[in-house]
């Protein structure tokens, strides 16, 4: 029986849901059925008896998978590729503060943990870690919210850490609010100030490190930084730690609050903007950790692409870079919701699925996932989704390319690009709304003889704006809609020409 | 080696181990001494006022201030927010109500205990040039000097007859100053008058509610008396009492009053705690400061154990010649005329010492300054000159002073009975008494508010017989609009409660749609307890739709009982008075209105109760996660208390902020758990939304007997050790970096890998670890004070070095490095560092004694690559130490042995320590020792 009071409620639900649906913060994409039709989700199981709390993951040279835990320890998993899995878990280290960061290298596992970053090894053969070698423990670590996230080795064999601020606001201890590199003899050497709470770390298709960064004062939405050497990204907190570095100077200029990154660049020449913003909650709230996409196709169309995960919404979505003038910027897209948990950290395996895991708390912020702890893989099913690839700035307007074929009717009509823009305020207190919107005007449409690609022509690109795709109308040759429709560019640069 | 390299960064540093860095000192004394010249400077201006009262101050006039006419007030209305600020009604008769809503004047009876009486001569002669923007009309505008000065002189008079005044002012804590620069800028004084910056320079004049030169007005007494009960003198509310602490108010006070120059001896400031650190370490706290006479240490009442004191002033200097200072103390530094004569480093192992330097002056004023630390054996402090025709003595008083400027003193202010009573005549024929209605001194009436003439008399630019207030053209326009209807005044209830809100400036602290909220330039004002929280943890709440929100009761309780629900908000709630602000809680119920939700029939009351204690806790919403629930936490974050949510919120507006929080707050950290309608617990209540709210509503009607949900109390993680050594890293009792270790002998120890050293022993249980930290359990607990193992001690009085909040580069500035550990075949660490280019390997093995007791072994190893440079080891240190050989020691209930061929010695202080002087060989040398408890 449906009672008439329930029917009432209801209505009374769909109300409050029109009436603000323009901006309907906290809103699923709504995607997830169609999105399981190309990337399923596997959970892996995990025994009642191991406490597992994800944070960092990393493919061993025998295929075994590394899950490195909040916990602090490491553990190895035979099995977690196979479909369906079948994993089995083997404690490789114990007793380690919270890892964020896992990276195998000449017969040792790297673990960047919130004090230090330690060569683990196991020198008598039984598979345990019997050595704990720190590379350096030299930067300040001494209140609850100084976290530290770090990458895989580089090329050169560095880890880089991302060190956050102690809470949002201050730089209490040593760096903190900095990234730093650790040389595999144990130097630290900074790199760039003004991080506030940082995330993942990791590099681009081109090797150049990024690092995730979170939403808050002087931070308008999350973000994806470049940790560009001598640079400084926006929080001013850590200045006070250039006296301590040796060859770098405190920037002559403080950035000013209630104003905007476009203008502040100008002001502060360290200043090197976000290259990817991530607008609040429609395009995460607590990005984490992220991976570069080298599966070679095994991932389906969206290789050398950057795949990040949500803590709080629970969700992947994918971001793709380019430099422009010098400054790197790129775009982020939906791509998976609908995961278990909350997502610390993301790795491909060697199979070309996607690893993601994490936990929820009750001591930090709420998730929408609702398992206290998970590890689930995203398996491609080889059936390519109608998606946008990728968004490219040229001097005028947008080369935008799809995975499949567009319908070049539909796609030569001006009105099927819904483009806005936007930016933050960039100030001393939390977050920002989003503010000078405005609405591109498109001037010209070019569809690619193959359907691959448009290019969307218009009067103005707004500098230092995000430029809020929706592309809802377009279709495939096969009168598929869009998986997602929506994709955000950061303009930090307009190309010359 | 793989040290960061640190050198260049180094001078930065003060080394906190090597005691107070006379340089700090010094740098510190310089700014005292440099601050006097330039206060004396700026800030003669009251003085100046008394001499000439009349006389052009360079003073900006400005039009009358009044808070909130910048809000988003319909400009109709304005004219009328005017009209009661202004007090018209006091001359002008009007309605009843109109009398009761404007603005009293400040009750006088009092006013000689309260305001200086040359400020209020002063101020009563030209009220706009002395305060600019203050609300009080000019009376005496018509007059010439001479007699404006007499009218002022005899009101004064008469003002100081009505009760003897006991105002004196005094030297300002200069210590509660910075703390009342905090608190003024935090707790809510500058969402109404002006934020300044660290000179005191107001910011924002032009937007705020003057204050005028408090200074000059106000004592300490009378200033910190009227915050505590605004509404004694002032009972209109508009200067709200924010339900500070006494000590808060004190601060506030000595902020305000900074300026306030009093004659005297001596400035002091004291300090407490680690001062052999520097008086600028983060574990050094400045408690108070003020003026004496002389060094004598009797005047500064008690001094604790571990204090410095600061002193500077100036001497007087009568003859030119050599002059020599004789000083007995532990410690300190004392500079004469810019330079250092004396300067030595306090020492707890040890007593007092005799020191004395000299230095040539030359007559006249000469600055002095003395730092002194209250430490060691049976401290004490002497001061002692002697010079040409000065045999040596204790300075005299009658030698120093605070400035080498003089400072007046202020006479006391004699009533003259006749000019009293002259006086009392001017305040009722001039008009004083028709606002200041409390000293029933009778006043005429004039014209009615419906029969004035707006162009003439007060709205007027003429001068004449009438008050005036400087109005600018849109305050007169607004009045001049508002004036017809002003006398018998019909509003909407909108319209009131806007009138309201904007009358007593809501509106500077809290957003309503359609009349603004904080302004930009004060956001930043605004602090928070829980950064976590956002916008949230640091603005007080939006109150758009707040009659929709709250419960009246609640309202009631906020506005009149100071209850707050937001404990993290630094700004106060101030308090207005139920007599001036008691209609709105009636007014938001009427004006704000939201659509209603239909609630649902809940068929099981008992399984809608179950569902929403599961949705509360983690296994459901885990609301609980930022929520406190019942006044206990979950976690870090502090978000409003949800078990008596019921007994705040109105239930409709509870529905329609979970559905959509976003809706309330743009940038709301809460998150939406039914997005589009949908929940995201689609296994509770059939994922039914409208079920699953009122599920939550059900249960948390329960309020404190609501049974507690899952996941409140964190659950206890036992890590115990069975047959092999257990390891746990991270935030534990002896820092960040600790590591514990549990053998399988059941004793443990936890390890500082910050300093490298060992921190603290105990037996039987071995801990608790929980994500990022571990907690000790078991029994017989010894710990060790921090500290690095190793040090060079330049002389057995040098403090043993450690790692301070703010010596940023300790220890790897002093050559250390560390390296991790290995585990041996039972999982038993050797932890692994370098001193220097010594590499030492530091290991612990649990054993047991004949009679079965379990204690450690611990064997250090070291790798010389050289021979180097002796160095000492500290192998204990704590209270109650005693010596039983050169190998055996006692520290309380540890016993120490050393095993090697190596011997300790006991240096004695504060605490004790047993140090072993060591010079390891060239390669591979071992020292052991046993630590039994």
């Amino acid at each position: 029986m449906v009672s008439s009071p329930y029917l009432m409620a209801v209505a009374a639900i769909a109300y409050t849901h029109l009436a603000c649906s323009a901006d309907d913060l906290g809103a699923m994409w709504g995607t997830a059925q169609e999105e399981s039709n190309y990337y399923p989700i596997v959970s892996i199981p995990i025994p009642s008896a191991v406490p597992m709390m994800p944070g960092s993951f990393e493919i061993l040279p025998d295929g075994r998978l590394a899950v490195g835990t909040r916990r602090g320890d490491i553990y190895f998993v035979r099995g977690a590729f196979d479909s369906p899995p079948n994993p089995q878990y083997h404690l490789f280290a114990s007793g380690q503060d919270e890892i964020f960061a896992l990276s195998w290298r000449d017969g040792a596992m790297t673990a960047t943990t919130w004090g230090e970053v330690t060569r683990i090894s196991d020198t008598d053969g039984d598979d345990v870690a019997d050595r704990f070698d720190t590379l350096t423990n030299n930067w300040g670590y001494a209140e609850g919210h100084e976290f530290a996230f770090g990458s895989k080795h580089d090329a050169e064999g560095n880890i880089w850490v991302a060190l956050g601020l102690s809470g949002s606001y201050a730089s209490h201890n040593l760096l903190r609010g900095w990234a730093v590199k650790v040389t595999p003899d144990g130097k630290m050497l900074p790199v760039c100030s003004g991080l506030r709470s940082p995330a993942g770390v990791g590099p681009n298709s081109e090797g150049v490190m990024f690092a995730i960064e979170s939403q808050g004062p002087w931070n308008g939405c999350c973000s994806l930084k470049h940790l560009k050497q001598g640079a400084f990204l926006g929080h001013p907190a850590s200045y006070n730690w250039y006296p301590f570095v040796p060859g770098m100077t405190t920037p002559a200029v403080e950035p000013n609050s209630n104003s905007r990154m476009g203008l502040e660049r100008k002001r502060v020449k360290e200043l090197v903007p976000p290259a990817v913003c991530f607008p609040y909650i429609k395009m995460g709230r607590s990005i984490s950790g992220f991976r570069l996409n080298q599966t070679g196709g095994k991932f389906g169309p969206f290789d050398n692409q950057l795949f990040l995960g949500d803590y709080t919404l629970s969700i992947i979505m994918r971001a793709t870079t380019e430099q422009i003038n010098g400054v790197w910027q790129g775009a982020c897209y939906p791509f998976r919701e609908g995961l278990a948990t909350g997502i610390m950290n993301v790795e491909f395996s060697p199979k070309g699925q996607l690893i993601a895991g994490g936990f929820t708390t009750n001591s930090q912020w709420p998730v929408r996932g609702a398992s206290p702890f998970a590890i689930q893989r995203i398996d491609w099913n080889g059936i390519t989704p109608f998606e946008i690839r990728e968004i490219n700035i040229k001097k005028d307007g947008f080369l935008i390319t799809f995975t499949k074929p567009l319908d070049r009717q539909v796609a030569s009509k001006s009105d099927a690009y819904d483009i806005r823009t936007f930016t933050h305020i960039y100030q001393a207190g939390y977050g920002s709304p989003e503010v000078d919107q405005t609405s591109a005007e498109v001037t010209r449409v070019e569809a690619s003889a193959d359907g691959l690609s448009v290019y969307v022509q218009l009067k103005e690109i707004v500098g230092d704006h995000i430029h809020a795709f929706d592309l809802a109308k377009l279709t495939s040759t096969e009168g598929q809609h869009l998986v997602h429709s929506k994709a955000y560019y950061t303009v930090n640069e307009i190309p010359h020409n | 080696m793989g040290e960061w390299a640190v050198l260049p960064a180094a001078s930065h540093q003060k080394c906190l181990a090597n005691a107070p860095a006379p340089a700090t000192v010094r740098r510190d004394m310089m700014r005292t001494q440099q601050q006097i010249p330039i206060r004396a400077r700026v800030l003669r201006f009251i003085p100046l006022v008394a001499i000439l009262p009349f006389c052009l101050l360079g003073v900006v006039m400005a039009e009358p201030s009044v808070a909130g006419l910048s809000s988003g007030l319909e400009p109709g209305l304005k004219g009328q927010v005017l009209i009661e600020e202004l007090n018209c009604v006091a001359c002008h008769s009007g309605d009843a109500s109109l009398a009761t809503r404007s603005k009293k004047s400040p009750r006088l009876a009092e006013v000689g205990s309260r305001i200086n009486p040359q400020y209020m001569e002063a101020f009563i002669g030209e009220p706009h040039r002395i305060k600019p923007g203050t609300t009080m009309p000019d009376m005496l505008s018509t007059m010439a000097g001479d007699e404006k000065r007499r009218v002022a002189n005899s009101l004064t008079h008469f003002l100081l007859s009505l009760k003897p005044g006991n105002f004196s002012i005094q030297a300002p804590d200069t210590v509660a100053v910075v703390r009342g620069m905090r608190l003024f800028h935090s707790r809510g004084c500058a969402a109404c008058h002006s934020p300044r910056d660290a000179s005191a320079k107001e910011l924002l004049a032009n937007t705020s509610v003057p204050l005028g030169a408090l200074d000059k007005k106000y004592s300490f007494k009378s200033l910190s008396d009227f915050l505590r009960q605004p509404h004694a003198s002032r009972p209109s509310g508009r200067m709200p009492d924010l339900r500070l602490q006494g000590q808060d108010i004190d601060s506030i006070t000595h902020y305000l009053l900074q300026d306030t120059r009093v004659p005297g001896g001596l400035s002091y400031t004291l300090y407490r705690g680690q001062v052999w650190e520097g008086l600028d370490s983060a574990k050094v706290t400045a408690e108070r400061a003020g003026q004496v006479k002389d060094f004598a240490l009797e005047s500064l009442g008690r001094v604790e154990h571990h204090s410095a004191i600061q002193y500077a002033g100036w001497i007087n200097v009568a003859s030119q010649g050599s002059y020599t200072f004789f000083l007995k103390m532990n410690g300190g530094s004392l500079s004469v005329d810019g330079k250092i004569i004396i300067d030595q480093a306090p020492r707890d192992g040890r007593g007092i010492k005799d020191l004395q330097g000299s230095v040539d002056l030359a007559p006249g004023w000469r600055s002095i300054q003395l730092a002194y630390f209250h430490t060691g054996r049976e401290p004490q402090l002497a001061c002692e000159m002697a010079g040409p025709q000065m045999q040596r003595q204790p300075i005299p008083a009658s030698m120093l002073a605070v400035s080498d400027q003089p400072i007046p003193v202020a006479e006391p202010f004699q009533v003259d009975p006749a000019l009293a009573a002259v006086g009392r005549e001017q305040f009722s024929s001039l008009g004083c008494a028709s606002c200041h209605d409390d000293l029933r001194v009778p006043s005429k009436s004039r014209l009615a508010l419906a029969q004035l003439d707006a162009s003439r008399g007060c709205l007027s630019k003429d001068a004449g017989a009438w008050p005036r207030f400087d109005l600018n053209a849109q305050q007169l326009e607004w009045i001049r609009k508002a004036l017809p209807d002003a006398g018998h005044l019909q509003l909407s209830d909108k319209q009131r409660l806007d009138k309201t809100l904007a009358t007593f400036n809501c509106t500077a602290c809290h957003e309503r749609s359609g009349l603004g909220g904080i302004a930009p330039e004060r956001n930043a004002l605004f602090t928070g307890t829980q950064p976590g929280l956002g916008d949230q943890g640091r603005l007080p709440p939006p109150l758009t739709d707040v009659g929709a929100k709250l419960q009246p009761q609640w309202i009631s309780e906020v506005l009149f009982h100071g209850k707050r629900q937001r404990q993290y908000l630094e700004v106060s709630m101030p308090q207005f008075g139920e007599a001036n602000v008691g209609n709105l809680v009636e007014l938001f119920g009427k004006v704000d209105e939201l659509e209603t939700v239909a609630i649902p029939e809940v068929a099981n009351v008992k399984e809608s109760k179950d569902a929403g204690c599961e949705m509360v806790g983690t296994s459901g919403l885990s609301c609980i996660a930022c929520h406190e629930f019942n006044g206990r936490k979950s976690g870090e974050l502090a978000a409003p208390d949800i078990a008596r949510v019921s007994e705040r919120l109105k239930k409709n507006w509870f529905n329609l902020y979970l559905r959509q929080p976003s809706r309330f707050h743009p940038t709301v950290i809460m998150p939406g758990y039914w997005p589009g309608g949908q929940s995201v617990r689609p296994n509770i209540l059939g994922g039914d939304a409208a079920q699953q709210i009122e599920a939550i509503w059900i249960y948390l009607e329960g309020g404190a007997q609501a049974k507690k949900p899952a996941g409140l109390s964190r659950q206890s993680n036992e890590l115990s050790v069975s047959d092999v050594t257990e390891v746990c890293r991270g935030h534990c009792p002896v820092g960040y970096r600790g590591i514990g270790v549990g053998y399988p002998s059941r004793i443990s120890l936890a390890f500082d890998s910050d300093e490298m050293a060992l921190r603290q022993l105990w037996k039987g249980e071995f801990a608790n670890v929980d994500i990022g930290s571990f907690h000790p359990r078991g029994t017989d607990t010894f710990a060790f004070p921090q500290g690095i193992p190793f040090h060079r001690l330049k002389t057995l009085e040098d403090n043993w070095p450690y790692k301070g909040k703010t010596n940023y580069l300790f220890p790897q500035d002093q050559g250390y490095q560390f390296r991790g550990y290995h585990l041996d075949a039972t999982r038993r660490p050797t932890f692994l560092y370098h001193y220097g280019d010594i590499a030492v390997e530091d290991f612990f093995e649990d054993v047991r004694d004949d009679k079965g007791n379990a204690y450690f072994k611990r064997t250090l190893t070291f790798d010389c690559p050289t021979e180097p440079v002796p160095f000492y080891f500290r192998a204990a240190a704590g209270k109650k130490i005693s010596r039983r050989t050169e190998r055996e020691f006692t520290i309380d209930q540890l016993q120490l042995r050393i095993t090697s061929e190596h011997n300790g010695l006991l240096r004695e202080g504060n605490l004790g320590e047993v140090l072993i002087p060591l010079t390891p060989p060239r390669g591979h040398s071992t020292l052991t020792l046993d630590y039994q408890w």
